[in-house]
């Protein structure tokens, strides 16, 4: 796969995390503030280590006839077949950077956003750790280092949503997290076990090489095993319903884990495995369909939501599904870049939630929002940013570009319907990501009206506190706070530039208007598959503009319904009109959750009830019960024998000498 | 010189016959004295047939034999003879059908 060698450096990047994840579970409690310097500073070390291996990750040596694309490292070998190393080619490449980079940016931003919170450190350890596992996930060679990495990024995802553990819903959300993800590994762990008996190895290069000697029926269970641990990392239809419950979750880990980093590995597992799904059609009809269906419920969902991060939630799970059918049906390209240019801007719009959510003390209801771009106008500016690029306004949103390769790749690969979906959805994202920005910063502030007025139907379950934005603190913590509004704004505005312009990274730089022109595409040109596609009937160019019209459509619906005067006027009693007449489907997220109890939880409690009541008392219980009553009978039958008396012994002495005396004399053939 | 005047077989005969007659002291009598002193003539009925084959067969290991199973006899008396006082001080009779602490 790659050039092997010895980089000392990559080794570093891999374990820079680790080391500040330990330094800060040991000393946690020395380090006091000094934690999240501590722990943002392994991360920005492990991005500079990224920088430097640039180089390495993309070079390109042609040996044999062989192109080797990257660095390669063995690390240990263990049973033949079982090679351990590292590996960064561009596709590593590409998520270390972001994982590190946009990880440094996350970490700072947390300095601000858990400043006083008593498990300060606590936090930066689990946060490092989970770069680290992230790491190993996308840097190992093989498959079983990747399904190390797969399941301590759950491990960590667990820890992180669990980590406010005196709240029961958070409690509640980290456990559903954790054993989802697990069914998924367990899913992962088949296609492994299936991979290896097939090509007994378990490196990328050697599962690769034999692509397409495996067996179609066999190649297909393989692409599903991964695909389900795929799904459940990536919240795809219908393992979807742990990630919008993951917002219990600090706003931070939101940000890196569950929308730029952790829930994005799905789309990378299926973008390794390119040369796996390039040889199975059917299962690239079955992922494109399902990713297409997840990124359209996600969105019809997310117009349904009120929790300020709960939407972020649902546009996220809408994005990864654009990512997974890019990667699914072969628009390799497209997937990851989605997966680029989101990463950016999810993280941007997490973070300004974040300052927000800060500003007004936990509140997250955008009902009791309103009127905030006086209040907060760089959360504005940064939310601003974050909806244009992810509805996708051409050239002035990063997901413009990268979208727009994803559903042009429908076409291209023959999948008109994803592609006519993938518009639809574009629309719908444009609606619903605007509404948030109209309802959040338009009009005026709503957090002192009675939450009944706005529909709000619980209000002690919405997380609402006293709303007021800062003129009641003391002194001292308003100084605090201004430290922490400093550590919070500075990665929002480095985020900005990036979450504008990155998707020029995949314009045409030729003029040719092929997006194959684009340093994109050329940076990856040697990593995926590239079969020759028929011309499609509608250009990449026009397709840009009907997305385009898509999203302007959506656009202007959420202007007419929130940000007209008189609907800015009305603000109240539309807000209560809207919640009280939610349909009950949307209000239940399609009944998933629903059917996956009815499914899963129930079946096994059925089960469980059933061999409580039956198995164990009867089957478990009966056989030592059995075994107790027949010892019991033996015991007396050989207890008859022993009458006490001793004459009786002597006599059965007796006996049993003249038995041996006649046997004896039989055998030896009678008296001679 | 014969060696044996007497043929072997009488010996062996004599021995049977005494071995026979112990076996049934020790099954038929109740009193512990009297089947120890069954045992005994069971012991020496052997004492005989080793002394006679060892004289038949011109080999001392039969005497050999002979001394030892006179020295386990008197250790047997001895451990026997123990037994029953003891029992005899703890049940103030000797009849062994009634020491059956050990019915099952």
């Amino acid at each position: 796969m790659g050039v092997d060698g010895s980089y000392p450096i990559l080794v570093a990047l891999w374990l820079l995390p680790l080391a500040g994840a330990i330094l800060n579970w040991t000393f946690g409690p020395q380090l006091r503030r000094l934690a999240g310097p501590l722990g943002s500073a392994a991360i920005g070390a492990s991005f500079v280590a990224t920088l430097m291996l640039w180089g390495s990750g993309t070079q390109r040596i042609n040996t044999g006839g062989v192109d080797l694309v990257g660095a390669h490292q063995t690390l240990f070998s263990w049973l033949p077949g079982f090679d351990f190393g590292l590996l960064l080619d561009p596709l590593a490449l590409i998520w270390a950077l972001i994982i590190t980079g946009v990880g440094f940016l996350i970490h700072v931003y947390s300095i601000g956003y858990m400043d006083g919170d008593n498990a300060f450190a606590r936090f930066f350890a689990y946060m490092n750790f989970f770069v680290f596992a992230m790491l190993t996930l996308v840097l190992s060679d093989n498959f079983v280092g990747l399904l190390v990495g797969w399941g301590l990024v759950g491990l960590a995802s667990y820890f992180l949503i669990g980590f406010w553990f005196f709240k029961p819903s958070a409690v509640a959300a980290a456990r559903k997290a954790f054993v989802i993800n697990v069914a998924g590994d367990v899913g992962m762990m088949f296609a492994i076990f299936a991979i290896f008996g097939s090509v007994h190895s378990i490196s990328f290069g050697d599962a690769f090489a034999y692509a397409g000697s495996y067996a179609t029926p066999w190649l297909f269970v393989i692409c599903l095993g991964l695909f389900i641990g795929a799904a459940a990392k990536s919240a795809q239809i219908p393992l979807q319903t742990w990630l919008p419950d993951a917002m219990e979750g600090p706003t931070p880990v939101s940000a890196l884990i569950h929308a730029a980093t952790m829930v994005t590995a799905g789309v990378y597992l299926i973008a390794r495995c390119a040369p796996l799904w390039s040889q199975n059609s059917d299962a690239q009809v079955l992922v494109g369909t399902i990713g297409g269906l997840t990124a359209l419920l996600g969105a019809i969902l997310g117009c349904a939501q009120w929790d300020i991060k709960r939407i972020l939630a649902y546009s996220t799970m809408s994005q990864i599904g654009y990512m997974i059918m890019g990667v699914g049906v072969g628009a390799y390209e497209g997937g990851v870049a989605h997966f680029f240019t989101h990463a950016f801007f999810k993280a941007q719009l997490f973070l300004a939630s974040g300052i927000i959510i800060h500003a007004l003390h936990d509140e997250q209801d955008v009902r009791r929002m309103g009127g905030l771009m006086k209040k907060l106008p760089f959360a504005f500016v940064a939310m601003l940013t974050g909806v244009i690029a992810i509805a996708g306004i051409p050239f002035i949103g990063s997901g413009f570009f990268s979208k727009d390769l994803v559903i042009y790749g429908m076409l291209a690969h023959g999948y008109p319907w994803l592609y006519a979906l993938g518009i639809v959805t574009a629309g719908i994202t444009a609606y619903y990501m605007c509404r948030l920005l109209f309802v959040t910063f338009l009009g005026t502030y709503r957090g002192d009206v009675d939450p009944s007025d706005l529909g709000i139907r619980h209000p002690e379950l919405a997380g609402t506190s006293a709303a007021s934005t800062g003129s009641e603190q003391e002194p001292e913590h308003a100084e605090h706070d201004a430290n922490a509004q400093f550590f919070m704004a500075v990665p929002v505005a480095l985020l900005i530039p990036p979450t504008v312009l990155i998707g020029w990274l995949m314009f045409p730089s030729t003029g040719s208007g092929q997006a194959e022109n684009s340093p994109w595409s050329r940076f990856f040109v040697e990593q995926f598959p590239h079969p020759v596609l028929a011309a499609t009937p509608i250009s990449e160019g026009l397709t840009g503009l009907i997305t385009f019209a898509a999203v302007l459509a959506g656009i202007a619906i959420a202007y007419v319904r929130y940000a007209t005067q008189p609907a800015q006027v009305n603000a109240i009693e539309r807000l209560r009109t809207e919640s009280t007449r939610m349909p009950a489907i949307l209000r239940n997220a399609f009944y998933f959750d629903a059917a996956l109890d009815a499914i899963f939880v129930h079946t096994s409690q059925l089960l469980g009830t059933l061999f409580g009541r039956y198995v164990d008392p009867h089957v478990v219980d009966g056989a030592v019960r059995e075994a107790a009553i027949s010892a019991q009978w033996l015991g007396t039958l050989v207890r008859s024998f022993q009458t006490g008396l001793l004459r009786a012994y002597a006599l059965i002495l007796v006996l049993g000498a003249a038995c041996f005396v006649v046997y004896y004399a039989l055998a030896a053939g009678g008296v001679r | 010189m014969n060696a044996m005047a007497v043929p072997l077989s009488n010996y062996i005969a004599l021995s049977a016959v005494i071995f026979f007659i112990g076996v049934a002291g020790v099954l038929v009598r109740r009193n512990p004295l009297i089947m120890l002193m069954s045992i005994e003539l069971m012991f020496n009925a052997a004492n005989l047939l080793f002394a006679a084959f060892a004289r038949a067969w011109l080999h001392n290991a039969g005497h050999i034999f002979v001394f030892l199973v006179i020295t386990v006899a008197a250790a047997e008396a001895a451990i026997g003879l123990a037994i029953v006082v003891t029992v005899f001080r703890s049940a103030k009779n000797v009849d062994v059908d009634d020491v059956a602490l050990m019915k099952g």
